[in-house]
């Protein structure tokens, strides 16, 4: 009982470590086009990839402050609204770790 | 929405200073439209308990607020091994040997261990943690560089140790150090019926002729270990084991030697017979009062040797160090060698 939970424990550990660097990716892949923290989630959702506010926002403060998003307060439907985006930076980090996990997915392919 | 509201409280208290207000301006906007579309669902307000379910869901408002805060540490993973070394490394050398010596008193002369105080040591093991800390903390904060990281080379790296290996310096150490000692032990204690000690007229009493007899056995023993050592500088079973049984016979001698009464009569210029009487005495009563002592420190030097003999007998000796050198030359001071 005791190591089927350290199993569970382990697996979630290590599930959280390959999902970290993907949702970086997943991310900048959203925000080609203009969107906020609401429907930037629910359109990751909507493609399979859950993620909760918790980890969003930060991370979305993460990427911009790294300089590779850019955000706006704006209003809509009377609510005051986050919209980020890419920045010209972004965009060519998004170029290149998308090619970076083309690779690995290949590779990956191959050894799976 | 008074439980959102209670909620965003909880979390903005924990959030950094300059980004608060931004923070729950998103994050409660973020709430509110779940909210929202969860009601368009359902077709009504929704109740307290399905706010609940969202806001617990979304994590306790600690943990929440901890995620936007950067990484922080005291000391980085670069210099944390260093640390955790140079804390070690302090801690035992401040801690070990005044622990023996405070269990020696406990065990040997309990009426005097008042003189080490635990609590001291306590209080000193705290002040040493403290600081190596600070230390490495302050660093650590004015981004210390490890430059021996980025510089080093696979050439400059120590030769791989041979744990049955004897440094040659550390043997001719020992032969300096032994052959000094005896000579001079020698040429002052010779067995005879009155014993010169720089002007002390020493008679010794008729066991100091067995005493120094085995004593020079022993010392030559060692001795011929030592040189041993210096032209086949690598242990060997029979060597560690004569080392071995040198060392159990010379703190065997010395502790035997320690009640033995081996003064029976002193002779000072100048002191009066009685007073002599009672010098002689006390120099007895002073050597019979080191016996578990000796017998606590034979202890430890026996498992080194024994554990030399083990791990010789299993291929995996460690020899060589200073450590070695220095048990040794401890050894020596009571066998002679």
């Amino acid at each position: 009982m005791a190591q089927s939970s350290g199993n569970h424990d382990l697996f979630e550990n290590l599930r959280l470590e390959l999902r970290r660097g993907c949702l970086s990716l997943a991310v900048l892949s959203q925000l080609r086009t203009e969107r906020y923290g609401y429907t930037l989630r629910k359109a990751l959702a909507d493609q399979g990839l859950e993620i909760d506010e918790g980890t969003l926002y930060p991370l979305l403060r993460r990427l911009e402050s790294q300089g590779l998003l850019t955000s706006v307060w704006r209003e809509e439907e009377k609510r005051n609204k986050r919209f980020y985006r890419l920045s010209p930076e972004g965009k060519q980090m998004l170029k290149q770790l998308g090619a970076e996990w083309q690779r690995i997915n290949s590779s990956l392919k191959e050894i799976l | 929405m008074e439980l959102l509201d209670r909620y965003l409280d909880a979390i903005e208290f924990w959030l950094p200073k300059r980004q608060k207000r931004d923070i729950i301006a998103e994050l409660s906007e973020d709430l509110r439209s779940q909210i929202e579309e969860r009601e368009a669902e359902v077709g009504r307000k929704l109740e307290d308990a399905e706010v609940e379910a969202i806001l617990k869901r979304c994590g306790s408002p600690v943990e929440v607020a901890f995620r936007y805060r950067p990484q922080q540490y005291l000391i980085g993973p670069t210099l944390f091994p260093v640390y955790r070394f140079v804390l070690a490394v302090l801690l035992i050398g401040c801690v070990v040997p005044r622990f023996l010596i405070w269990l020696g008193f406990l065990i040997v002369d309990p009426a005097h261990r008042g003189y080490l105080h635990m609590e001291n040591l306590w209080t000193t093991v705290v002040y040493f943690a403290f600081f190596t800390t600070l230390a490495f903390a302050i660093a650590e904060r004015n981004g210390a560089k490890l430059e021996f990281l980025n510089t080093w080379n696979p050439r400059k790296l120590p030769a791989v140790r041979d744990p049955n290996r004897i440094s040659r310096s550390n043997s001719l150490f020992e032969i300096a150090v032994v052959v000094g000692v005896n000579v001079w032990f020698a040429s002052m204690f010779w067995p005879r019926p009155l014993i010169n000690f720089y002007g002390v007229q020493i008679t010794p009493a008729p066991v100091w002729k067995v005493i120094f007899w085995s004593y020079l056995f022993l010392s030559t023993c060692n001795l011929a270990v030592s040189v041993s050592n210096l032209f086949r500088p690598s242990w060997t079973r029979l060597r560690a084991g004569v080392r071995l049984a040198a060392t159990a016979l010379g703190y065997g001698l010395f502790c035997w030697a320690s009640k033995a009464q081996m003064v029976a009569q002193i002779s000072v210029p100048r002191l009066a017979p009685e007073d002599a009487v009672k010098l002689t005495n006390l120099i007895n009563a002073a050597m019979a009062s080191i016996f578990w002592y000796a017998v606590a420190i034979g202890i430890i030097a026996l498992a080194f040797d024994l554990r030399r003999v083990v791990r010789v007998k299993s291929g995996r000796e460690h020899g060589g160090s200073m450590g070695t050198a220095v048990k040794n030359l401890s050894d020596s001071m009571v066998n002679g060698s």
